[in-house]
């Protein structure tokens, strides 16, 4: 054999020997309190994503007023705020914005042009989060959230590449 | 007993967006954890271990200029590393499988996806706890052993022990 061998090590878990807890793990009831108290967090999420489609509105703007061959970098922009509106609002009970920030992520991240059209989808994404958290259109938003997503969908589906 | 204290637990949480920190801090604190130190990317979670000997980091993928990945890498593999088996909980927007895969290669020992919810998180803490991987050294890979489950095989033994030598 070659000295090749992988070599298996124990690390010492000083992470265990600090913690003490029950064989079940953590309690139902713990898990709950930490549950309720994010949710009590809800309100603070509703300003704080207000900055988030703040700066969605100011990236699509600075894209309109910048010539289609130079707008890379702004839609490399976009896509970092959708990414994060991506993954804070199920945390916080608004999973239909965490929806609609994946979709336009997937588009931005597979889209080749930065054209009028891309923009018109960007446009409808943002408007669409501004609809959710304005009617406070918490969980899956039910029919209307449906509605809302299937429109989304076939607006990308005119614009996206086959 | 039930419950979970983890009183004595030292946690560094690398994450650049403010509210995720938030988040996150306060689940730990809902378990007990009060020695919980921030930072708002890899470079800066790297200054605060040189002072600050953490048994457990929470760190984010995308981040500017060092991201979570890189930072793992520097832990793992660094010459300058404070401790090369400290356990790390990858948190991210990234769920795609190449993604994951690439995350377990830079040695990352679990991997959570957002949004996060406090049981997701808590279930991965306790992975942690009760299910300490190995490391593995290994010519191009150095990091908790990348294979999850150890299943027996059924099969007749097909490898040659020729091939692979060498």
């Amino acid at each position: 054999m070659s000295g090749d061998e992988p070599e298996f090590i124990q690390p010492p878990n000083t992470l265990k020997n600090k913690v003490k807890y029950g064989p079940d793990g953590v309690d139902l009831d713990m898990l709950e309190k930490a549950e309720q108290i994010i949710a009590n967090l809800q309100g603070n999420y509703l300003e704080w994503v207000q900055d988030d489609l703040t700066k969605l509105q100011g990236f699509y703007d600075k894209a309109l007023a910048t010539p289609e061959g130079e707008r890379a970098k702004v839609f490399k922009d976009l896509f970092g705020v959708a990414h994060d509106v991506k993954g804070q609002g199920g945390s916080f009970g608004y999973h239909l914005m965490t929806a609609i920030g994946n979709q336009l992520c997937r588009f931005l991240e597979g889209t080749q042009k930065t054209g009028a059209a891309e923009l018109d989808v960007v446009k409808v994404h943002l408007d669409a989060m501004r609809l959710v958290i304005g009617q406070r259109m918490e969980g899956d938003g039910g029919k209307m959230g449906e509605n809302l997503l299937r429109g989304l969908q076939a607006v990308v589906a005119k614009v996206a590449p086959k | 007993m039930s419950g979970f204290d983890g009183r004595d637990v030292k946690v560094l949480v690398i994450e650049d967006n403010q509210h995720a920190r938030l988040l996150i801090r306060t689940v730990l604190q809902t378990l007990g954890v009060t020695t919980i130190r921030e930072a708002k990317d890899g470079e800066d979670g790297l200054e605060v271990l040189k002072e600050f000997q953490a048994d457990l980091v929470i760190a984010d993928w995308k981040m500017e200029p060092m991201d979570g990945l890189v930072f793992v890498e520097r832990i793992r593999r660094g010459a300058d590393s404070p401790n090369p088996y400290l356990p790390i909980i990858m948190v991210t927007g990234y769920s795609e499988a190449r993604l994951v895969i690439e995350a377990r290669d830079a040695g990352v020992n679990e991997f959570l996806a957002k949004p996060i919810s406090a049981k997701a998180l808590v279930g991965r803490i306790v992975s942690v706890l009760d299910k300490p991987r190995a490391f593995v050294r290994c010519e191009g890979y150095f990091g908790p052993d990348r294979r999850r489950r150890q299943l027996p095989f059924s099969g007749g033994e097909r490898r040659k022990p020729s091939l692979g030598e060498g």
